[in-house]
């Protein structure tokens, strides 16, 4: 792999806290050593932030789908009345 | 009695696995939501946040259920009620909430960023996401994504980070909301 990529491991491995002991102290020495290195580990947290939120907004929506097959679809007629029948007097 | 879950690693395998969890569940959540004076709103809103809790605490830990995945749905979807009372204020969704935290932190900045990421790099967001949010197998994500094997598929993501991590530096930079 290519320097740039084995520091994104590295980023992900202190980010995640999944390498070793020695990776850690190696990873802060570097740190120390090359203040770019600090942006790249930020860039990279933001990063995670936001794939997370697109995963979840993905996960939403494949939910949702499945919450519209059992409330449409002729074949769930009878789960969607059993749940209905709870809201009948509300 | 010990449960493995298993959500598979397909879009259809999913949807497969949330509609039995609605079969299995969502009845006894709806009675107990309707029981509370909730209704079927409610009820579906909270459903929905407790699938996604629960698919994420199983994606993060591949926890194995000391109780059946049942109690443990309808654990987090009580929990969830009473957090609407507890905090004396309106049930506010997870996904709105979501849109408040991004409100709060960087909007509109960060809506930006999404739809370009959405647009024009979906594939390696797909890619980052069967790595980092649905945790699956590196061979199961080389096989999905037609790579030739693991160091592919591994070397493809930290490309793909890379990738997402100078478009979103460089697009922060430019919406200066976004850096805090």
């Amino acid at each position: 792999m290519r320097t740039s990529l084995n520091e994104i491991k590295l980023i992900d491995d202190h980010l995640f806290n999944t390498g070793t002991t020695e990776d850690e102290l190696l990873f802060d020495a570097m740190l120390i050593l090359n203040p770019a290195l600090q942006s790249q580990v930020m860039w990279q947290k933001k990063s995670h932030f936001i794939v997370q939120q697109y995963s979840r907004k993905k996960l939403r929506a494949e939910i949702k789908a499945a919450h519209q097959k059992l409330f449409n679809e002729n074949r769930y007629k009878t789960f969607r009345n059993r749940i209905m029948h709870f809201f009948d007097s509300v | 009695m010990a449960q493995q879950i298993n959500f598979g690693s397909t879009p259809a395998e999913r949807e497969e696995a949330f509609i039995s969890l609605y079969k299995k569940v969502f009845p006894s959540a709806a009675k107990y939501v309707s029981k509370m004076g909730g209704s079927f709103d409610d009820a579906k809103d909270v459903f929905q946040d407790a699938l996604v809790i629960f698919y994420e605490r199983t994606a993060k830990a591949a926890i194995t259920l000391q109780t059946n995945e049942k109690a443990y749905l309808l654990g987090i979807v009580k929990n969830l009620w009473a957090a609407k009372f507890r905090e004396n204020t309106l049930y506010t969704p997870l996904d709105m909430q979501d849109d408040m935290m991004e409100e709060e932190e960087s909007q509109p900045s960060q809506n930006k960023l999404m739809h370009l990421l959405e647009t024009a790099g979906q594939k390696c967001m797909e890619i980052l996401k069967a790595f980092y949010y649905d945790n699956l197998p590196a061979n199961t994500i080389a096989a999905l994504f037609g790579y030739s094997g693991i160091h592919s598929a591994t070397v493809q993501k930290y490309k793909c980070m890379e990738k997402v991590r100078e478009t979103i530096k460089e697009k922060s930079l430019a919406y200066e909301d976004f850096v805090e």
